[in-house]
């Protein structure tokens, strides 16, 4: 892993390069990073900091007057079960939490489903020869890069036939459907050898333990980039929340600071809070996962 | 490929026959989903769009009135030359520039490539809206940074109005799009770098290749993988940019920011035109497929 | 990995058991209402008066988009009314209509919903989602709502789709610290808050060879304000959007594009695509621009905060050809009724709205921050100096046009028009093409 010795072929001409990339990159990481700097530096300033014409590139007097006004404008219970014909409802809180709840069940809820599913279909996609393989592959292909916007007004007949209009199974679904975690996983699936595949199923193991046992575990990386990926983009995925979800109670983070606004004006300090608090969990799950993130995919593509 | 073992014997047919039943058991939990949120919705697409839909009464049939009419729309042209600019645009610079920024932060110490790659990555996790809002304000006509430099270092002399000008608006769309799309290339290029064969690219530079010498015939085929994997992403990513135009443009000035999926929206919910906007969506759904299945046979051949 | 997955299942399993232990010492105890965030059985327990459910939805009109003090007003209603039991949400302009139309569609449409003819009567009453609201439309109810309103309330062929609540006029404003500096001051007729469009062009003018290069925005990013923007093109020499039976669009006439061309032949007036009404408002609450064309009281009242004591905000009407013969373009507020089919609920959407409306008059219109559209009701704010200024600016009200059918398609061609217009498009080409198309959609 020695980095430095790459340089030893001690050409001026590379060193010059190795500095004029060094400084090139670290101007581009301000641009990469100003935005979340802003955000979070303007949920602390004053509404006139704020709209001031002249950049205020650091809050002269931090006010909580931001948060103050995310956590009491809007109130919500925490969470709402029905089980048997009783409701249960929860403590009532600032809705931006129950959003935040909200957002981070429709996040993993969508991750695990996603995951399960695409491991199992990407599986046999790679391993199996069945009839219909080739178009149903097809399919997952051409459907990968479709925009949700396509299929917005049929998908919206159809939840609301299902009962599933504002629900956060409305979200949740269409994502788990989306299959590019099934290519993924495919891709992943036909770099484990068939051999070992056979074997097991020789020993006489069930098909599902061959699944459980040998080749989910081989593919566990690749999982885990499916995890973030599923996670990240139901997390940023405003779109869908925007048409399926209506009741405050039943928002996301994003849509839910979103409605917090007054006629003909952006309240930017607002938004920016709402935005901060709505980053740190999902800067927190990449900061966690990058490791396995990196690895995974790595590993994936270079034997795909 | 299906049809390989069919044909031979009984038994193998037997097998085959084992073997899809499986298959299909294993297949179920997600075709249930894609079949019905993805496919049924397609399909229900491609039907109501030979019908004039709208709110509120029967959807009358029209046969290809719509895809008649649409072809006629000069607005239509005008969003799906956009949507491609986009894609054509973004999608090798996204590439270039991310396997530029990953091969330069790769030779970096530890500490540091890991640092540039969480900065790199950052507009991805900080959610679309407000780092929408924040370029919003950086491009402003009146106060924007990108003027306030522009004008303090006499780039430029009058204020350029970023986002009302079709000169530049599509250009600064492109710009924000490529922020938030290059951080996950940027990622997996840097790992893949990190993986590459280091006696090789050692033996090579020994022999005297030149730095160049050694990445085009050493690490390029090396990483291809990653290179179609990341085409593929971006490509996907690039079509699913609608918040930015909603959120800054919507489709202005003059259309010069409208895409196919704003049109479709902008149909569907201004003017409540379903038939309409599914007959686009169903032409875009033909480009993205072609377009992929190319991308995809491309990728198999190398 | 294994490790990160079992703390992760870890995590979630403590979560969830943080859950269970809640239900568990919560189910028990349903009884007990002293708890106010106890829990809330929806289960069989025999209805004794039938309570109704019905859902409203608000746009921010005032502080009706806020739900401290729209709760406050609702305790109230409870207080009269126990059995109906009202849930709000919040929509908003950028994404509001978004909502309410993917609800139709997702046969999820509120009960109520708060906002203007343009959408209620000449969008979703003409698509026959409304209820026809003419039992609360009373003799006595028309005789005292201002006739403009009632016209505005009724889709011209007998069926009320809006009983409505306030109204106020859009104006303009103008920074009078830098009118009076630049000497501008002369040009506005401070008494009347008038101003003939002559005078309007010399202070645009004086303002621009003070050196104020950005007086005024043309915005045409969007919808957003637009009627600012239309107000100030119909005015300044007297044309106007429409025919007055409201069946044609008439803004390719000459006066109309003799205004555009005039504002865009004027030093100091540009034609912005970047941004909407409401960020033309933020620039001149933060001084760089110089005036206003999307203003109302309540517009005034989300910006004192950026104001602060920087600049004098003067409100004016828009320039005409002689200064008093303007026509202000109205906002008019009300409720409607979405057809959900249940007529139970209807009964209790009717009620509430009779009380709003009629019976808590005064409250609920100045919850609003604008004025009631009964004669007989007295100006909510006489003891305000600026709000009354507002106010005086009623006397004005032109003509509601917005109810003109196609109304939704000729307002998106109407920015795209002026977008057009802005890159260097001849006025009546683009007045022409703009015609063409709304004209088209009103006749579908």
């Amino acid at each position: 892993m020695s980095k430095s010795n790459r340089l030893d072929t001690n050409q001026a001409k590379s060193k010059a390069y190795y500095i004029f990339s060094f400084v090139v990159v670290f101007i581009l990481a301000f641009l990469f990073a100003f935005p979340l700097y802003w955000i979070i530096t303007g949920s602390f300033k004053t509404k006139q900091e704020i709209m001031s014409t002249t950049p205020v590139w650091f809050p002269s007097v931090f006010t909580g007057a931001n948060f103050e006004k995310l956590m009491s404008s809007r109130s919500a219970p925490l969470f709402d079960l029905k089980l048997f014909g009783y409701v249960i409802t929860g403590p009532t809180v600032p809705a931006a939490l129950r959003w935040l709840v909200n957002t981070v069940f429709m996040s993993v809820t969508s991750m695990l489903l996603t995951c399960l599913t695409a491991a199992m279909a990407g599986y046999v996609l790679a391993k199996k020869r069945f009839w219909g393989r080739g178009i149903i592959f097809s399919l997952i292909v051409c459907a990968m890069a479709l925009p949700k916007q396509v299929i917005l007004i049929p998908l919206l007949r159809e939840m609301s036939a299902l009962k599933m209009y504002d629900t956060i199974w409305a979200v949740i679904f269409p994502i788990v459907g989306w299959p590019f975690g099934v290519f993924l996983l495919k891709q992943f699936a036909e770099g484990i050898p068939t051999e070992m595949v056979e074997a097991c199923r020789i020993d006489g193991a069930s098909e599902w333990r061959t699944f459980t046992d040998v080749m989910f575990p081989m593919i566990k990386p690749g999982v885990g980039a499916c995890a973030i990926f599923t996670f990240i983009n139901s997390w940023n995925d405003y779109f869908m929340q925007l048409i399926m979800l209506t009741s405050s109670k039943n928002l996301t983070i994003s849509l839910g600071i979103a409605t917090m606004q007054a006629e003909n004006s952006t309240d930017f300090g607002l938004l920016m809070a709402g935005s901060a608090l709505a980053s740190v969990p999902i800067i927190i799950v990449f900061l966690i996962f990058q490791k396995y993130f990196t690895k995974g995919i790595t590993m994936g593509a270079v034997k795909g | 490929m299906a049809n390989k073992k069919i044909s031979v014997n009984p038994k193998s047919r037997r097998l085959m026959v084992h073997e899809t039943v499986t298959a299909y058991l294993f297949l179920l939990p997600f075709l249930i989903f894609f079949v019905g949120f993805v496919l049924y919705p397609m399909i229900m697409c491609i039907i109501t769009s030979f019908f004039d839909a709208t709110m509120g009464r029967e959807d009358i049939f029209i046969g290809f009135g719509n895809y008649k009419e649409l072809f006629a729309d000069p607005v239509f042209w005008k969003a799906l030359w956009n949507t491609l600019i986009i894609v054509l645009v973004s999608v090798p610079v996204t590439c270039i520039f991310s396997l530029w920024v990953a091969s330069a932060i790769s030779k970096m110490p530890v500490a540091a490539t890991s640092a540039f790659r969480c900065i790199f990555y950052l507009p991805v996790v900080t959610g679309s809206v407000a780092v929408t809002m924040v370029w919003k304000w950086m491009f402003n006509n009146y106060y924007g940074i990108f003027n306030y430099i522009g004008q303090a270092t006499g780039m430029i002399d009058q204020p350029i109005n970023w986002l009302g000008d079709p000169k530049y608006a599509l250009g600064c769309i492109i710009l924000i799009l490529l922020t938030t799309s290059v951080g996950q290339p940027i990622v997996l290029y840097v790992s893949a770098l990190d993986n590459v064969d280091k006696s090789l690219v050692e033996a090579a530079e020994g022999d005297g290749a030149t730095q160049m010498q050694a990445f085009w015939k050493i690490k390029w085929p090396q990483i291809m993988p990653t290179t179609l994997y990341i085409l593929v992403i971006t490509t996907i990513n690039s079509f699913q940019c609608f918040a930015l135009i909603q959120l800054l443009t919507s489709g202005g000035p003059n259309n010069s920011t409208m895409t196919i999926m704003y049109y479709i929206y902008y149909n569907a919910f201004k003017l409540y035109r379903y038939g309409y906007g599914n007959a686009m969506g169903v032409i875009l759904a033909i480009v993205i497929a072609i377009l992929s299945a190319v991308q995809f046979k491309a990728g198999q051949e190398k | 990995m294994k490790k990160l997955i079992a703390l992760a299942l870890a995590v979630v399993m403590v979560l969830s058991l943080g859950a269970c232990s809640v239900q568990k010492a919560e189910t028990p105890a349903p009884t007990q209402a002293a708890a106010p965030a106890a829990t809330e059985a929806a289960a069989p327990a025999a209805p004794e008066a039938a309570p109704v459910e019905i859902s409203l939805w608000t746009y921010p009109i005032g502080n009706w988009g806020k739900q401290e003090v729209v709760d406050q007003l609702l305790a109230k209603f409870n207080a009269a009314y126990p059995n109906i039991k009202v849930t709000v949400e919040y929509l908003t302009y950028t994404d509001g209509d978004d909502k309410v139309n993917t609800a139709i569609e997702g046969n999820a449409a509120p009960d109520i919903v708060m906002e203007g003819p343009e959408r209620l009567v000449a969008n979703w009453g003409a698509k026959g989602k409304m209820v026809d609201l003419a039992d609360l439309w009373t003799d006595e109810a028309k005789a005292d709502i201002y006739a403009s309103v009632e016209a505005a309330c009724n889709n011209g062929s007998g069926a009320y789709y809006e009983y409505p609540l306030c109204m106020t006029a859009h104006c303009m404003a103008i920074n009078k610290t830098v009118f009076e500096e630049t000497g501008a001051w002369q040009y506005v007729d401070a008494e009347t808050h008038t101003w003939t469009t002559e005078n309007f062009l010399k202070a645009v003018q004086t303002l621009y060879d003070a050196g104020y290069k950005t007086v005024g925005a043309v915005f045409c990013s969007a919808q957003g304000g637009d009627q600012g923007t239309r107000a100030l093109y119909n005015n300044m020499y007297g044309g106007t959007f429409t025919n007055a039976e409201h069946t044609e669009y008439t803004m390719n006439s000459p006066e109309n594009v003799k205004a555009l061309e005039t504002l865009y032949a004027q030093d100091g007036i540009n034609f912005d695509a970047s941004i909407n009404g409401g960020e033309e408002a933020d620039l001149f609450a933060q001084g760089v621009l110089q005036m206003a064309f999307c203003w109302n009281a309540a517009t005034h009242a989300a910006r004192t905060e950026v104001i602060g004591d920087s600049f004098e905000v003067f409100p004016m009407a828009f320039p005409s050809p002689n200064g008093t013969d303007v026509k202000l373009c109205g906002g008019i507020w009300g409720f409607g009724i979405f057809d959900n089919g249940d007529s139970a609920k209807v009964d209790a959407a009717k009620t509430f709205i009779k009380w709003v409306c009629d019976e808590n008059t005064l409250e609920s219109v100045s919850t609003s921050g604008f004025w009631s559209v009964r004669q007989s009701v007295a100006d909510p704010y006489a003891d305000d100096a600026l709000k009354s200024v507002y106010g005086t600016f009623m006397q004005y009200m032109g003509d509601y046009y917005n109810v003109t059918p196609g109304w939704t398609e000729a307002r998106a061609a109407a920015w795209n028009m002026l977008q057009q217009i802005g890159t260097g498009t001849p006025v009546q080409e683009a007045a022409d093409a703009f015609v063409a198309t709304a004209n088209a959609a009103a006749g579908k």
